[in-house]
């Protein structure tokens, strides 16, 4: 864990157009900058499908939640897509407060969102 | 924290991002004392936060050596949380857009949580003088 700013960002690619971010700790208006530029930077590089591991973190709030939102519409506009894999209850019941839920897909496995986006059509190289 | 009296502690911060942190723990650490269970100091934590937050973004300027008060009124039933800071305030109309313009809408996000995690809130926008959001959590029945 950054000690200094209270979260770890880490990610995986894996393909040309799909990475896994993964974050651990508690994003808040400190930190949220920190994971913007993150997703800017996979997107930039080519990411057009973010499967964002939510499984590590403790505390989501509404700066990390609106930098997720600013992901997910930069994806969309590459007709991509950004899913939440495993949040935990807590995060999950946030996310169903603010109606989010219907925003962003949630998945529970790296495997089942790959599945269904090449079903789509959508991570093929 | 059995108390039958209420007791007042305040915490002032300086309004900036990485003080946020030991507003949350310090509210947390009340509430963990006065018997609140893991998912009532969670709903705590978060919404503490987000006033703060709140407070750091539209309270003073981000320059600003101004302190931000968080002051915890512990009563026998409830813990109130007051946050207070020095600036031109914010709409909390902002939360209703949220909910009626939908889907990405990624402002006012912070008041729906507040409003969604605790029992009571209430807003005072005293103008020149900063605003007050005042958050009640009441202690389940025993």
């Amino acid at each position: 864990m950054n000690k200094h700013t209270g979260v770890d960002l880490d990610s995986e690619r894996l393909g040309e157009q799909v990475a896994v971010l993964r974050i651990a700790g508690e994003v808040d208006l400190y930190n949220a900058p920190q994971l913007k530029e993150e997703m800017l930077a996979l997107i930039e590089s080519g990411v057009r499908h973010l499967i964002v591991d939510l499984s590590e973190t403790q505390l989501l709030d509404s700066t990390g939640l609106g930098a997720l939102i600013g992901g997910l519409k930069r994806l969309r506009e590459r007709d991509g897509d950004l899913c939440l894999l495993n949040p935990r209850p807590r995060i999950r019941r946030d996310l169903e407060k603010t109606r989010l839920v219907k925003v962003f897909e949630i998945c529970d496995s790296v495997d089942g969102a790959m599945r269904k986006w090449n079903e789509q059509g959508g991570t093929e190289q | 924290m059995t108390t039958t009296t209420a007791s007042r502690i305040e915490l002032k911060i300086p309004s900036r991002p990485e003080f946020i942190v030991v507003a949350r723990l310090t509210v947390a650490a009340v509430a963990t004392r006065m018997g609140f269970d893991y998912d009532d100091i969670e709903d705590l934590k978060v919404a503490t936060g987000e006033a703060v937050t709140n407070a750091i973004q539209h309270g003073q300027s981000a320059e600003s050596a101004e302190n931000i008060a968080i002051i915890c009124h512990v009563e026998p039933h409830a813990l109130v949380i007051e946050v207070r800071d020095t600036g031109g305030g914010f709409d909390p109309e902002l939360r209703r857009q949220v909910l009626e313009e939908g889907e990405l809408q990624e402002g006012g996000l912070g008041l729906l949580l507040i409003e969604s995690l605790m029992d009571d809130v209430q807003f005072k926008i005293r103008p020149g003088r900063g605003t007050m959001v005042r958050m009640t959590k009441r202690l389940p029945d025993v």
